[in-house]
């Protein structure tokens, strides 16, 4: 329990650590990758507090994202290796305030809301259990909900790639 | 104890993944050549780049082989061996593999080289557009065992093998595995004698020693992967289940490193249309098919 608690706080301050290098880089990649530190950290927090599923998935799914992320940045960015000192935060008073109002708000809602008692681990098979439950959730209950999120995503995907293509035609009509 | 006979294991089943891949390349069977240039390159002076991003260029060799070690920590070698049997196994490789890209695109970006640049870059879309012929496939193949844990997907084999029952599954999860390994003809990210190494062009000594030693580790761990998810892992007959593991692995890593050999290297714009256009799509068929059979059978 006290080794799980050290997990749970070294990871979480991991997290906070990689977030601050996300603004305090120069370069693009290097923010883009901070940033996949921080949320690695998180999923690591997630094994920490035994949501094995949501642990692997948050590691799954964010190493692509944020490496995706990463060459987009490095497209569309002036300055992607930071040889000309970017900065990267702007706004700054307004994010500082945002940021610290947003932090309170969670801190306040983490200590005063009511969370019950601690579940105990049961048995060996936890794990399994939840993907089970998870499972028997999403096929069931909430498959609609995961279904149209799931498909307005695909719609957007590739609506997003048509726009992104410039038409042949489109082109040699420019040219001339 | 356990951990610790696997990852002797693994070490040595990298070591047999590189004698086999010179045995293809070369057609030489040296035992003793691994050891030896892996001696000379820990001999020799590791170079940093001129305006290396420093972070990154030292971090890409170790996640590798981190990534490497940590996707074959979930496969079990015989019934209750392996070093963390986990209850997401079969989504805990998928994670374990996304971080081999992120470490390319690493030790691309971070030696401030063209090469090694467009090398990280081109594995980047390689992986995204093969990750899925890996996750797809793997979804079928859970979906026969009830289970995400690799152990209980062995199990769910004993009457007849993943590679009779899902045999698109098994094609397409073989090429991405390769493509994972940037084997030949998948090698785009290192393209000898195009990029001149690339992702790992500009390491030299003992880093390039990491980073060698982490591809041969990758290959073996997939190979064990391929072995657990559609060959039936331990099971076989008379001799031990750990024996035939090693020997299943050891088969398909010699295969997937001669069989492309005869290939010539794919361009990248078809690898990545093949992969999205035929690849994505079929992987569905695989998974209504597995689906329809699955209800039909029980």
């Amino acid at each position: 329990m006290i080794l799980q608690t050290l997990a749970v706080a070294f990871f979480g301050l991991v997290a906070v650590w990689f977030s601050i290098v996300v603004f305090r880089t120069k370069s693009m990649v290097r923010s883009a990758l901070a940033l996949l530190g921080a949320m690695v950290a998180l999923g690591l927090l997630f094994l920490a507090l035994e949501a094995e599923f949501l642990g692997v998935l948050q590691l799954m799914m964010m190493a692509t994202e944020m490496s995706v992320m990463a060459i987009f940045m490095v497209m569309f960015m002036m300055d992607p290796g930071g040889l000309g000192q970017m900065e990267m935060t702007h706004q700054k008073k307004l994010s500082l305030v945002a940021g610290i109002v947003g932090g309170l708000v969670a801190a306040l809602l983490a200590l005063l809301v009511d969370w019950g008692a601690l579940v105990q681990a049961q048995n060996l098979d936890m794990p399994e259990r939840q993907n089970y439950n998870l499972g028997m959730e999403i096929m069931g209950r909430s498959m609609l909900i995961f279904e149209t999120a799931g498909v307005t995503i695909l719609v957007s995907m590739i609506a997003g790639t048509l726009l992104a293509i410039v038409s042949r035609t489109q082109t040699t009509e420019g040219q001339e | 104890m356990i951990t610790l006979g696997l990852g002797l294991l693994l070490l040595a089943g990298a070591y047999a993944v590189a004698v086999i891949e010179e045995w293809a390349t070369t057609g030489r069977l040296r035992p003793a050549a691994p050891l030896l240039a892996g001696l000379a390159l820990l001999g020799r002076e590791s170079l940093v780049p001129r305006k290396a991003d420093r972070v990154l260029f030292e971090v890409a060799p170790v996640l590798f082989l981190v990534a490497a070690v940590a996707s074959f920590a979930v496969l079990p070698l015989a019934p209750g061996t392996a070093i963390a049997d986990l209850a997401t196994g079969a989504l805990f490789i998928n994670a374990a593999l996304a971080y081999v890209m992120v470490a390319l695109v690493m030790a691309g970006w971070g030696p401030d080289a063209i090469y090694a640049m467009v090398g990280g870059w081109r594995f980047l879309a390689q992986l995204v557009a093969y990750g899925m012929l890996v996750v797809m496939p793997l979804t079928a193949v859970a979906m026969r065992a009830q289970s995400l844990t690799n152990s209980r997907i062995v199990e769910a084999q004993e009457a007849l093998w993943n590679i009779f029952t899902q045999p698109l599954g098994f094609v397409l999860f073989w090429l991405a595995t390769m493509a994972l390994a940037f084997l030949p003809p998948f090698d785009l990210p290192t393209a000898p004698g195009e990029l001149a190494g690339g992702v790992e062009g500009e390491y030299s000594g003992v880093r390039l020693a990491i980073f060698r030693l982490a591809r041969l580790t990758l290959v073996f761990s997939l190979a064990s992967a391929i072995t657990v998810f559609y060959l039936g892992g331990w099971l076989g007959p008379v001799l031990p289940g750990w024996v035939w593991s090693i020997l299943k692995t050891l088969a398909v890593a010699s295969l997937m490193l001669v069989g492309g050999r005869y290939l010539p290297r794919l361009r990248e714009e078809d690898l990545l249309a093949w992969a999205w256009k035929l690849g994505v799509p079929l992987a569905l068929v695989n998974i209504f098919w597995v689906g329809v059979t699955l209800l039909l059978v029980k």
